[in-house]
């Protein structure tokens, strides 16, 4: 039992510090600590591939586990944590004076706060110009989660988003209070018509 | 270059993705049991006093080719099909606003 | 928690067939597997192939059938990818889809230092896949990483997703015709297609050509993925 070599001592030792990296990985709650966990967790396998005498598939762990899949994990972990908004009204409900600090503004950082989400509000002018009767396509074609027009006989704001969306519900409730604010809920459509 | 301390990671990847209750999270387990098999697979083509499998002069036992082969492909295309996965796994989010199992199965049973 | 405590119970019983079932499977390997690569294996994997790397010979030769088809399946993952993130509406739009964070200049500096070298080190990797560890496979996912460099350095690089995925395409078929050529030359499908009264080294022209062409392929894919994270990522 004792006359183990240095190298098989190491693989042991790899091999139980392996486990430890699994059983984190497994229990943590942090998604952002987990991709860390994940990355070292691959090159742990990339040294025991080594010591299994198969060099070539350490090569390829190492070329794709440390760049390319903490890449895809990053970028789909903080787009699961953001609320697109697109602001077609254009006047001061979200920006006035060139800051945030209108109504609606306030309105959605309270409900994004309220959920631990991050509020993320665009005008990107090639969105904006589509007419009306597309909000419905846009919202399902791109990520946008909730579109802010303005009804100009009313004068009431109107909150567009699909209703298949459990955050759509929950904004509904939060907006009850507010007397210039609709909200509307698209109804699911089938994909791939 | 124990095949069952192995074993033991391919069992807390099952773990994780029995009990887990967030998409990513499983699709990290997913990843943890991959791992697992690849190593496993390396573990047993590991003959004793084998050396990587390159033949030359004097060279008179190597590990098995075979596994290491396939293995290489299943590296590469695991990575695709976890992009595969998480891209769906952001998809699901705008469309549901959330990626929790349950609130997601409860939203598809009360339509 | 009863639940987590099933799940242990039923993962124990596992790990003991495991256990049991893991001392049969070493000794055949053991013994007939040794005996196996000792007379079949080893003094003629190189004759037959011309490649000193066994597992290059494997992927290349011997089971070309299977990598072709799992080069298949990264092409339909990628295509997946592509239709599930593509976006309808105008393509000019997908412009307010890029970060607009600031990347260190220290970290920007460094990349363009590393960036020729790592393209240099998977293009090593790949052509010599049939002399030392590496090939297609790895080479191109080197090469990809590679690529993904650039994105650090520059942010506004505009990408062609399509053009990526329809060269692809294209050099997968161009895999497969290459691939097939030994029926005309040698009699069976999905061999080297130089007849073997040629030399080694002439041999190995055939491995070199579709490493190379398995590795471009492979670096579209990955590259195609992570344009397509990258864009969704904003």
């Amino acid at each position: 039992m004792l006359d183990l070599t240095m190298i098989e001592l190491t693989a042991y030792a790899l091999q139980i510090l392996l486990i430890i990296l699994a059983i984190a990985i497994v229990v943590h709650r942090n998604n952002g600590t987990i991709i860390i966990l994940i990355t070292s967790f691959s090159l742990v396998t990339a040294c025991l591939y080594i010591m299994n005498k198969a060099p070539d598939v350490a090569i390829a762990e190492v070329a794709i586990g440390s760049a390319i899949i903490p890449l895809i994990y990053v970028i789909s972990i903080s787009r699961q944590r953001e609320f697109i908004v697109l602001d077609k009204a254009l006047d001061d409900f979200i920006i006035s004076d060139n800051q945030f600090t209108g109504v609606g503004y306030i309105l959605l950082k309270r409900f994004t706060d309220l959920y631990h989400l991050e509020l993320n509000i665009t005008n990107d002018p090639g969105l904006c110009k589509l007419g009306t009767g597309r909000d419905q396509l846009l919202c399902e074609q791109t990520n946008v989660d909730l579109i802010v027009t303005k009804d100009e006989e009313t004068n009431k704001y109107i909150l567009k988003g699909k209703k298949s969306s459990i955050l759509l519900q929950k904004l509904e409730s939060m907006a009850k209070d507010y007397d210039n604010i609709e909200v509307i809920q698209f109804k699911d459509r089938d994909f791939g018509d | 270059m124990d095949p069952i301390l192995t074993f033991v990671v391919i069992l807390i990847g099952f773990y994780g993705l029995s009990t887990s209750t967030n998409i990513i999270k499983s699709v990290f387990c997913v990843t943890i049991i991959e791992s697992g098999v690849i190593l496993l697979f390396l573990n047993l083509g590991n003959l004793d006093g084998g050396s990587i499998p390159i033949v030359g002069e004097g060279i008179t036992m190597i590990a098995d080719p075979l596994p290491q082969a396939l293995m290489i492909t299943t590296i590469v295309i695991g990575s695709t099909v976890t992009a595969l996965a998480l891209m769906l796994c952001i998809k699901v989010f705008h469309h549901y606003g959330t990626v929790e199992w349950a609130e997601i199965l409860r939203r598809e049973e009360g339509k | 928690m009863t639940k987590h405590l099933i799940i242990i119970i039923l993962l124990g019983v596992l790990l003991a067939v495991f256990v049991v079932a893991m001392q049969d499977v070493q000794i055949l390997y053991n013994t007939a597997l040794k005996s196996y690569l000792v007379e079949g294996v080893i003094p003629r994997g190189f004759e037959e192939t011309g490649s000193r790397n066994l597992v290059t010979a494997i992927l290349l030769d011997y089971r070309l059938f299977d990598s072709l088809f799992e080069a298949g399946i990264l092409l339909i993952a990628v295509s997946g990818i592509i239709w599930i993130s593509k976006h309808d509406i105008e393509e000019k739009n997908a412009q307010f889809m890029y970060d607009k964070f600031k990347t260190p200049d220290l970290f920007v500096t460094f990349s363009r230092l590393v960036y020729p070298l790592m393209l240099t080190f998977g293009f090593y990797v790949i052509i010599n896949g049939h002399l030392s560890p590496g090939g297609g496979f790895q080479g191109g996912a080197i090469v990809a990483s590679a690529i993904l460099i650039l994105y650090y350095i520059d942010h506004d690089k505009e990408t062609n997703i399509k053009l990526i995925v329809t060269v692809e395409k294209f050099l997968y078929i161009a895999i497969l015709l290459f691939a097939g050529i030994s029926i005309f030359t040698r009699g069976t499908f999905f061999t080297n297609f130089i007849p073997t009264h040629y030399s080694y080294d002439v041999q190995t022209i055939y491995l070199v050509i579709l490493n190379i062409m398995i590795g471009f392929k492979v670096a579209l894919g990955l590259w195609a993925i992570f344009t397509a994270f990258l864009k969704e990522g904003r």
